[in-house]
């Protein structure tokens, strides 16, 4: 009872602060996220995504390292075996908790956003399980215009699988963006607006194989990776100079397909690029540094 | 003097130096990222390989627990005329495996056998198959097939290489797993003494019983052979033979197989197993009498192998001999018309040492002269493969290797290659996990190394669980196809040579590649013949079913393998 209270509590207070945050949504997956941490649950295909995502934000991360070594540098190129070892990283949308916890490991100071509170305490809950997660990783109810408003700043943004599901993209978007330092990464999953899209991530996913429940996704709300890209060209951000045939130059953003294979229960990326990004694809773009 | 042990054990002593505590064990426990069950090979291979990791030093916490004493492993100094009866074979796949983490440097060569060449023949109608490092490469350039030792030089080898890891590997010995409990989601393992230690990962090398695997609720079939395997160390002195023992000798008897495995040039070891009451009886009687029996077991024609067989069981051990046996033996040659210019002749042990030895003799390994006192031994055979290798729900966080997870017969000598293949695809799914960020105790995180073993152990499993039923065979069809299947089978090189991929053979040129694949062809090759083979026995469609199917599933297979 006292959940389903502060779920109401969580849906006013989100009327009344103009969020970008859908309170239908709220109530849904505040409905699931019990159920975060099975494997074999709801969330399964989330789950088995997280490894590749995080390995997207890994190749990309060394890559950028390995790219701003001035060649003074280059002779002690020891990094540790935490790459993100001494970056502030923050995750919006983070539910239970599966990427967030990944970030902490990989030696981020984290934090983990959700405007679900029981998302919340159910992050907070795993990660307290975990004596080596403890000190990197700090959860917060709230949203992203929160933190803009805060004035916080971090060198890595995510937000997983989070763009699909709000009200106000662009609104969201500008949020994800002024919480980057400059020079930071801002790192998006998301699924474009296709027919191929509505096939596997609406029928195929939650109608035939029911491997997401009905109703998670709207097809309407979907992204394709060239709004996003247009996003980023705008003036009023420039993180992207120009593209060649719709693909920004590589410093600037890379755009993945990521496609699922049912038989063999695992999620691909693919080269970068807009091959394969008729329905789900991850997103990087780094801020311009002030200089 | 406390510590007065190799550094290796420093981690022992210092848990010996605390008394029991005065608290409960769960504030006792001590958290762990890794908690290892079992220091046999697989465990303690397992052990070496995540702690080699590069990431193993900064983010894990690694410890392995073992019922022995693994400090008189550590300083195992065998006398160089005596050897262990328990041996193995190491491929190359897994020789390059033990290299890379740095503990085949460690095995003394002077104790192991570099393998050349096998021959295996069928005990009823002798066709033979042969193989060798020309089937693979007739250029030449292939060095060996497989390499045997003592398993204690590899144990050793193994211990000497996680001292060298400081700090990573706490080996904690000479205590017994009393219980596995839960705290919250993460296992803890409850030793006598009183010492707890909680895990992130629990991996189960604790051998086909394994507490683990019960404590994941993980489910296993299979069953046990209905017979034993007795094995020996054999001395064959100042021998005239014509190979310089880099041969391995097998011959399927009805009753089960019997194998012959190079140690040093006058030193070998025995496998043999039979039937449970012949085993008892072998493991026991005089050591004269067994070199008697194993010289006329790769010789004598099946009908006096019988023969032996019953005089066996009805005088029992104390019963014969050496004498006696070398009697009967004469007898049965007697009326084989087997002289002593015959490569089958074995009564007469020492005059056939000297000289011209007869035509034929590199068709059988060389004459035992006599069994080395007390290497006398004899264990159970056993089918079994677990239903997974990851445990999840109740069993979450564990994982299984070694004998843990699957036991096989010992007459392709994969057992330990499976378990040290199983270590190193782990060692890698941690190591690709712990790159990722991951939890390496999730379900999430080990499924990449469930869904590498098992298909491929699977396979193994069968193949060698259907040669083991086919050639426990006598009656003609069955004699007659198996043996076609195999005369077929040493034609065709794409095969043999995939075969032997899995026994461990590999060309210089090949050394860069990882050899799984290579193996994993060779098995899902020799699986479709022997499916084949032993299918068509079943259905009586002897002629026209296995012969064609052989065929047929042959050259499919042969096609495969020379493409891939």
């Amino acid at each position: 009872m006292n959940r389903i209270a502060s779920i109401r509590r969580t849906v006013r207070s989100l009327h009344s602060t103009a969020s970008t945050i859908n309170p239908d949504e709220i109530d849904f997956f505040s409905r699931l996220a019990s159920q975060w941490w099975d494997p074999r649950g709801e969330f399964a295909l989330l789950h088995r995504m997280n490894p590749v995502r995080v390995g997207f934000i890994r190749d990309k991360i060394i890559q950028t390292l390995d790219e701003d070594i001035t060649p003074l540098d280059h002779l002690s190129p020891t990094r540790s075996a935490r790459i993100l070892d001494g970056m502030e990283a923050l995750d919006i949308g983070c539910g239970g908790g599966l990427l967030a916890e990944s970030l902490a490991r990989l030696g981020a100071r984290t934090t983990g956003v959700d405007a679900s509170e029981s998302n919340i305490k159910i992050a907070a809950l795993h990660a307290s399980a975990d004596a080596r997660l403890t000190t990197g990783i700090n959860y917060r109810y709230g949203s992203a215009e929160e933190m803009v408003a805060e004035g916080k700043k971090f060198d890595l943004v995510c937000s997983m699988e989070v763009l699909e599901h709000v009200n106000n993209p662009r609104t969201f978007l500008t949020s994800c963006a002024d919480l980057v330092k400059p020079g930071g990464h801002l790192f998006l999953s998301t699924i474009s607006r296709t027919p191929l899209s509505y096939f596997l991530a609406i029928f195929m996913a939650e109608h035939a194989l029911r491997l997401v429940r009905p109703g998670t996704h709207d097809y309407s709300k979907f992204v394709k990776p060239s709004e996003l890209v247009e996003f980023f060209q705008h003036p009023d951000l420039a993180w992207i100079s120009r593209t060649y045939g719709g693909i920004p130059i590589r410093k600037e953003a890379e755009i993945r397909g990521l496609i699922y294979n049912p038989l063999e229960g695992a999620w691909k990326t693919l080269p970068a690029g807009l091959s394969g990004t008729q329905c789900n694809y991850l997103f990087w773009a780094r801020k311009p540094n002030l200089s | 003097m406390l510590c007065a042990r190799p550094l290796l054990f420093r981690s022992a002593c210092l848990s010996k130096s605390i008394p029991s505590r005065p608290f409960s064990k769960d504030s006792a426990a001590a958290s762990y990222d890794v908690v290892i069950v079992g220091g046999g090979l697989s465990g303690l291979a397992l052990a070496a390989a995540i702690g080699s990791l590069p990431l193993a030093r900064e983010l894990l916490n690694i410890a392995l627990v073992d019922a022995s004493d693994l400090t008189r492993k550590y300083n195992w100094n065998s006398d160089p005329h005596t050897y262990s009866s328990s041996v193995c074979s190491i491929t190359n796949a897994s020789r390059e495996f033990l290299d890379s983490i740095g503990v085949w440097q460690h095995v003394e060569q002077s104790r192991t056998s570099p393998i050349e060449s096998m021959q295996v023949w069928d005990g009823i109608s002798n066709s033979r198959i042969c193989f060798s490092n020309s089937d693979i490469d007739p250029g030449g350039s292939i060095f060996e097939m497989a390499r045997l030792t003592e398993n204690l030089n590899l144990h050793r080898a193994l211990l000497h290489r996680l001292d060298e890891i400081p700090g990573r590997v706490e080996l904690i010995d000479q205590v017994k797993v009393e219980s596995i409990t839960r705290s919250g989601t993460w296992p803890v393992v409850n030793l006598s003494g009183g010492r707890s230690l909680q895990t992130r990962l629990l991996i189960g090398a604790d051998g086909f019983k394994s507490p683990v695997r019960s404590f994941a609720q993980i489910g296993s079939s299979g069953w046990a052979y209905p017979s034993h395997a007795v094995v020996g160390t054999l001395h064959h002195p100042s021998s005239n033979h014509p190979q310089h023992n880099t041969t391995a000798y097998q011959r399927f008897l009805p009753t089960g197989p019997i194998a012959f495995l190079p140690l040093t040039k006058e030193v070998s070891t025995v496998v043999w197993s039979t039937s449970v009451q012949l085993a008892s009886i072998l493991r026991s009687v005089h050591p004269d009498v067994l070199a008697h029996l194993i010289n006329a077991a790769f010789r004598l024609p099946e009908v006096s192998i019988r023969y032996l067989h019953s005089i066996l069981l009805e005088r029992g051990a104390d019963g014969i001999t050496p004498e006696s046996i070398t009697e009967e033996i004469k007898f049965r040659e007697n009326a084989h018309g087997i002289g002593p210019h015959s490569a089958l002749y074995s009564s007469d042990v020492v005059s056939l040492g000297v000289g011209i030895p007869p035509i034929g003799s590199e068709a059988y390994p060389p004459l035992v002269h006599s069994v080395q006192a007390g290497s006398q031994a004899s264990f159970p055979l056993k089918l079994s493969h677990a239903d997974s290798y990851v445990g999840e729900g109740v069993g979450e966080r564990t994982a299984l290797v070694g004998d843990a997870a699957h036991t096989v017969h010992p007459l392709a000598g994969q057992g330990l290659n499976m378990g040290l293949e199983d270590a190193r695809v782990l060692a890698q799914t941690i190591g690709e996990a712990l790159s990722l960020g991951g939890d390496i105790g999730s379900y999430i995180s080990l499924i990449p190394y469930h869904t590498a073993r098992y298909a491929p152990n699977h396979a193994i499993i069968s193949v060698i669980d259907k040669l083991h039923k086919l050639y426990s065979l006598t009656s003609p069809p069955a004699v007659w196809a198996r043996s076609v299947g195999l005369e077929v089978l040493n034609e065709l090189g794409p095969i043999k040579s995939a075969l032997m991929g899995v026994a461990g053979s590999k060309t210089k040129q090949d050394m860069a590649e990882p050899l799984q694949h290579y193996g994993a062809a060779g098995w899902h090759a020799a699986a479709t013949v022997v499916e084949s083979l032993s299918g068509g026995i079943r259905t009586g469609k002897v002629v026209a079913g296995s012969l064609g199917g052989l065929v047929s599933s042959l050259v499919q297979n042969a096609a495969k393998n020379t493409r891939g």
